[in-house]
């Protein structure tokens, strides 16, 4: 009878493992490309700003999202790698759930002089104390080790 | 990065060819997301495998429907009733149908085609079975209503899988080659 059938054997294969290959690149863009390699090259960060309504775009874009602008050349500039502690999350789980030797501190940073922000990690001890407005700077990777990808950017603090 | 200028106009946008890729010329993220999974078997499937390893194809008779399933189910999808009995089944059967590709799993252009189709197996319900590798034939000797036979991995490399039958071959006529 099907119904009183049993596995009793644990060894036997009751369950079909596998692994599925989903590897993926992203290409940062054109716009995306030029902040990476000025990350890489000079260790700074790059904005745009919006020609029609002054909106400074971080990370920089090829169009204003607000008026469909293109912005041209000129709307690119460099802004320094600091910024504000907008809101942030400390991370005591890592991808699979296990505990991280070590909580890691997640952040949304306002980068000064735009209008925008980045995500970011923040090293910091003392995690009792609300982060929220505090001024970070982004320490970046030796000049050699960099890669041209957000990476490089090792923490705020 | 190529020039803007060199687009054809019906194809606008910013070209990326392999080198700039290759060469780190542009700035990309690569990732290899770790996606596994652990899919149940259930009893029919589990023994299904655990007699593969055993070098022998089984299937589950339903007695309502007089039919042979192969791969074995617990359930007949005819009568939806609950199927009777294990039957070891002979590892020969007949070409349903077939293809025959010269891409690979990752879409590259091969010499040598992949030949695959489903294996209705002698003794199971006709009409009906599993998908399978062809081998040691050429594909234009490949045809519906074939007969095949298992070719078997050795006994030690079996680890209870359907790949532990390499894959079909021509079945000899009397007279020829015996198992």
């Amino acid at each position: 009878m099907t119904f009183l059938e049993k596995q009793t054997d644990p060894t036997s294969p009751m369950h079909w493992r596998g692994d599925m290959q989903a590897d993926y690149m992203y290409t940062s863009g054109v716009a995306g490309d030029r902040f990476f390699q000025n990350l890489k090259k000079r260790g700074t960060f790059l904005a745009t700003r919006c020609p029609e309504c002054k909106k400074v775009l971080f990370p920089p874009r090829l169009y204003c999202e607000d008026c469909f602008v293109e912005i041209p050349d000129k709307g690119w500039f460099e802004v320094p790698a600091r910024g504000t502690i907008r809101s942030y999350t400390v991370v005591a789980l890592d991808a699979r759930g296990d505990k991280l030797p070590k909580p890691k501190v997640i952040a949304l940073i306002d980068i000064e002089k735009t209008d925008g922000a980045l995500l970011g990690i923040i090293n910091t001890r003392n995690l009792d104390s609300d982060l929220t407005g505090k001024k970070v700077k982004a320490v970046l990777k030796p000049k050699t080790k960099r890669e041209g990808t957000l990476k490089d950017i090792l923490y705020f603090e | 990065m190529a020039k803007k200028e060199a687009y054809p106009k019906y194809a606008p946008g910013t070209h990326v060819s392999t080198k700039d890729i290759v060469n780190k010329k542009i700035a990309y993220t690569w990732w290899e997301p770790e996606v596994q999974y652990s899919w149940s078997l259930g009893p029919a499937m589990s023994r299904f495998l655990i007699e593969l390893k055993n070098g022998k194809i089984v299937g589950r008779k339903c007695n309502t429907c007089r039919r042979v399933i192969v791969p074995p189910r617990m359930f007949c999808e005819h009568c939806f009733g609950p199927t009777d009995e294990w039957v070891t089944l002979k590892d020969t059967g007949t070409v349903e149908t077939y293809s025959i590709s010269y891409l690979d799993a990752d879409a590259r252009r091969i010499k040598d085609p992949i030949l695959i189709g489903v294996i209705s197996i002698d003794g199971a319900a006709p009409l009906h079975g599993f998908m399978h590798y062809f081998g040691d034939m050429k594909p234009e000797d490949l045809h519906i209503g074939m007969k095949v036979k298992a070719v078997w991995k050795p006994e030690k490399e079996r680890e209870g899988a359907i790949t532990d039958i390499k894959y079909f071959a021509p079945l000899k006529k009397k007279g020829g080659r015996k198992k």
